[in-house]
């Protein structure tokens, strides 16, 4: 018995569900992902259109079910939908054991990963840079980080569907929007509250 | 429809925008310190937010789903200690926490740490443990060598296997495998549990050297992982993490 998992692999969250990250699949690993992660849905991030026979016959095998969300880098337009789409598809519990994967499983994948501590875990900034850089291999990647960093979104999904590992971050957050709210009751005195608070 | 109507429906919205925005603002300026946000993707929010709003109260009125949403990061940030990586299920690898790194250990919930060092750790770290129920466990590496025991050694078979007993068993979970920086002496007994399971070598030491940092893996480590008996690990497969078991089938 001899598993070989793919390139770069790894949890990313492996409490209630799990939520793998890794680089592209060979055939050479399929047997552990067949035996080992149990899969219900690959996430593929990356610029690669044209799925290989054997992957596709793998996937097909195993009833996994594939998500290409197209990305060559975070500069490109429209790439904050794209990150959307894969947000939705994390937030919900019914897409569980996920693997996201991209070519090599470092920056476009690290993009993925950073966002989602973000958002959805609370992670500081600084634990978010280091894990981008323990697995692009000590290579910086200034433009994916900026990206991450800045990167804010507006998605409304079911409750009842996102994973454990989300929650208490997300209700965090709508609680603070709540403390917002009522130091800002209308137009008039928002922007005089704005001078005024710290 | 008059001109009247349009503004009324409009008039909410904007207000609602304006009061996001303005709390956006403020939050990005105090708290990330950051350069105010160019004003192309103010816009392109504004459109994502009318059509999010259809659909709540669409899909809240008619199905009855409670909705939540994602937006922004939280104004209170959790900080990962060093090196910090899940290995499995409710297993986790990390440097030595430090007490910035409390909160973000308080949502592992962990049951145990095993500190992998012949000193101690940090009193603040013992504290911790001992006020949240956590328990420390030393698993030295070298018992006999005392104080003056070089650091740099490598991990004894003793130690590796004190370890592994540890964390093959579902008991002790959550569990976090600690020592200084989290990288030689965590990566020679994650490295170790990997070979139990079956993994290939090239890929326990891709692992391995994944949180070794800018001076690289240590050959003596690769050896020592190489070098280590699997069956010196008792497993009692009553007692084993599931994933365990999946992977010795």
């Amino acid at each position: 018995m001899n598993y070989i998992p793919p390139l770069n692999f790894s949890p990313v969250v492996s409490t209630d569900v799990s939520l793998y990250r890794s680089g592209y699949p060979m055939a050479l690993n399929y047997s552990f992902i067949r035996d080992q992660l149990h899969l219900k849905t690959i996430i593929y991030i990356g610029d690669k259109n044209e799925l290989s026979e054997d992957y596709n016959e793998f996937l097909k095998g195993e009833g996994i079910q594939y998500h290409h969300i197209f990305m060559d880098s975070c500069r490109e337009e429209g790439v904050e939908e794209r990150m959307d789409q894969v947000l939705r598809l994390v937030l919900d519990v019914d897409n569980y054991p996920i693997l996201m994967h991209s070519n090599k499983g470092k920056h476009r994948v690290g993009i993925v990963v950073g966002i989602i501590r973000k958002l959805l875990q609370g992670w500081s900034t600084a634990g978010i840079y280091q894990e981008y850089g323990i697995f692009s291999g000590g290579l910086k990647g200034d433009a994916d980080l900026e990206f991450i960093t800045m990167f804010e979104t507006n998605l409304n999904v079911r409750m009842a569907k996102v994973p454990q590992f989300a929650l208490p971050c997300m209700l965090k957050v709508s609680n603070e929007a709540e403390l917002w709210k009522p130091s800002l009751p209308s137009n008039e005195s928002s922007s005089n509250s704005q001078n005024t608070l710290p | 429809m008059s001109v009247s109507q349009v503004s009324k429906t409009e008039l909410p919205n904007s207000l609602d925008e304006v009061v996001r925005n303005l709390a956006a603002e403020l939050k990005t300026t105090t708290i990330e310190g950051t350069i105010p946000r160019v004003e192309e993707e103010e816009d392109e929010e504004e459109e994502e937010e009318e059509e999010d709003d259809h659909i709540y109260i669409n899909e809240e009125t008619e199905c009855g789903h409670k909705q939540i949403l994602v937006s922004h990061a939280p104004q209170e940030r959790i900080v990962p200690p060093l090196n910090f990586c899940p290995v499995e299920r409710f297993l986790y690898r990390s440097g030595q926490p430090s007490p910035v790194n409390f909160p973000f250990l308080l949502n592992l919930g962990l049951k145990t740490i095993i500190w992998l060092a012949n000193e101690e750790p940090q009193d603040t770290l013992l504290e911790f443990c001992d006020s949240h129920g956590i328990e420390l466990q030393f698993a030295a590496i070298n018992p006999d060598g005392g104080e003056d025991d070089n650091p740099w050694d490598g991990l004894t078979e003793h130690s590796i296997i004190n370890a592994l007993q540890t964390i093959v068993t579902q008991d002790n979970y959550p569990l976090l495998v600690c020592c200084g920086m989290g990288r030689h002496r965590t990566g020679t007994v994650i490295g170790c549990l990997r070979r139990i399971m079956g993994w290939n070598l090239a890929s326990v030491s891709e692992e391995y050297r994944r949180f070794t940092g800018s001076r690289g893996g240590r050959i003596l480590v690769e050896l020592l992982i190489e070098a280590f008996d699997t069956k010196l690990v008792k497993i009692n497969e009553e007692k084993a993490p599931e994933w365990l078991l999946t992977a010795l089938d």
